[in-house]
């Protein structure tokens, strides 16, 4: 809510508008946009964010007040024994806890980097003043989303990634549309590369990458750092509790508890499914478990995701690789927007839906949406997943003309 | 100064509410203790 979803999502419409306006809005019949006269107010844009989000957390604040069972401290929480948490000057004795403590960026191992200055997201989300150029290391959610944004906002954006693909983990084919579509916005994007160095001379920032054995030099007034989350345990004391890291992240099994018998543990600390609604699935599930001593378990069958660039690109599931990895027989239906009305009338016709289903039964595996709104449409898909349902859920029933669902429809139908 | 309670929830961001909301409408007593904004990430 402060640094992630909400902000961002808010400062991304900033950033279509303006494209829309100095870039599209001839196309669309409007006249006297002087493209070249357009400029971006970035504190104007940043104050919109911040009234909206005061206004979330004000109702948050007035939701808590409301419940007399809840006691709400702040300050930051030291276990001194597995039932004592110190917070400033009071020691909470809690038979139980739940940790719910999220995830923060990983520190930058890059030589220089520290010495030379970066940025987070939560930075980026409130630069009083533009950039004239930025790089960003890493092309997963976060830099994807920053690399269009700050992009559109009309800075000289670099991004560069590890992965052969932006979105590492998603159907590559929709990934390599994507990486395509900010590489004609402007966005000058460089996958397969490591970054092996950053340097710092006059003022400016130089990350040098390497990509096989070609070494690049980037020069740009700052840098943003997008390479990943760990959980955010320093200082929590976890060594009196017994709870245990995996790695960067918390153990918790199937109840969410954590190694220590009186401690839960929920969301992005856990690792995996890094994404605010498996958060607030799990809350409720550690709670009941907590508190009643029930033994609810979690399911992520069914977890989806979405990156919200324009064309957003939005999954589920299996990707087909993944599928036969796992030694299913699996069959594919594409359908793409540039055939579909609505997507012409919107003047959004990049991208395409991929249905991903067993061969032998039909059950739908997976889903996946690069298009407009594909963060809303995926929903269809994991309703049908949700209930471990067939394609013809899909391709059978009527789908409203002439709307955007009508393209998954068409996947389906591709299917049969 | 100690406080007793039956749950603790240390976070209090979009997974940490609604866990701090269940186990207070179950009947718990719930210290819910958050080092920054409410509202995680």
């Amino acid at each position: 809510m402060n640094e992630g979803c909400v902000p961002t999502k808010t400062l991304l419409r900033s950033a279509e508008v303006m494209h829309l306006v100095k870039a599209r809005a001839f196309e669309f019949g409007v006249r006297g946009v002087e493209p070249s006269a357009i400029s971006f107010d970035l504190a104007a844009a940043v104050a919109r964010k911040d009234t909206i989000v005061k206004g979330v957390i004000d109702g948050i604040y007035v939701a808590l007040r409301r419940n007399k069972n809840i006691t709400f401290y702040a300050g930051r929480a030291e276990f001194t024994s597995a039932v004592e948490i110190r917070v400033n000057e009071v020691v909470i004795q809690a038979d139980k806890t739940i940790l719910a403590v999220g995830a923060q960026p990983a520190p930058a191992e890059i030589p220089g980097l520290k010495e030379a200055g970066y940025i987070t997201n939560y930075e980026a989300l409130s630069l009083g003043k533009l950039p004239a150029s930025l790089i960003i290391i890493g092309a997963g959610y976060v830099g994807v989303e920053f690399a269009q944004m700050y992009s559109r906002f009309g800075a000289k954006v670099t991004l560069i990634g590890r992965s052969s693909q932006v979105m590492p983990k998603e159907e590559p084919e929709l990934s390599e549309i994507l990486g395509e579509i900010l590489r004609a916005e402007g966005v000058d994007l460089h996958t397969s590369t490591e970054v092996i160095r950053v340097e710092r001379q006059n003022g400016r920032r130089t990350v040098i990458p390497r990509r096989g054995d070609t070494e690049m030099r980037f020069e740009a007034e700052a840098i943003l750092l997008a390479a990943g989350r760990i959980a955010r345990v320093d200082s929590l004391g976890l060594d009196q509790t017994g709870v245990e890291l995996d790695g960067f992240y918390l153990k918790a099994d199937e109840q969410l508890r954590t190694t220590a018998s009186n401690i839960w543990s929920i969301g992005d600390a856990n690792g995996d499914h890094m994404f605010t609604h498996r958060a607030t699935y799990d809350g409720p599930i550690a709670a009941l478990n907590a508190v009643r001593n029930l033994d609810k378990t979690v399911d992520y069958r069914v977890v989806p995701r979405a990156v919200f660039t324009e064309p957003a690109l939005a999954s589920v599931g299996l990707t087909e690789a993944q599928a036969r990895d796992a030694g299913l027989e699996v069959k594919v239906g594409k359908a793409y927007f540039k055939h579909s009305g609505r997507a012409k009338a919107l003047g959004q016709i990049e991208g395409l839906v991929k249905l991903v289903t067993d061969a032998k039964t039909n059950e739908l595996l997976g889903g996946h949406i690069l298009g407009p709104h594909a963060d809303i449409l995926i929903h269809e898909v994991v309703a049908a997943m949700y209930n471990r349902g067939t394609i013809e859920a899909i391709a059978k029933s009527i789908h409203i003309h002439p709307t955007l669902p009508e393209v998954l429809k068409s996947a389906a139908k591709a299917l049969g | 100064m100690n406080e007793k309670y039956d749950l603790a929830v240390i976070g209090a961001g979009q997974g940490g509410l609604p866990a701090a909301h269940m186990a207070a409408n179950l009947g718990a007593k719930v210290a819910l203790i958050e080092m920054r904004e409410v509202g995680g990430t």
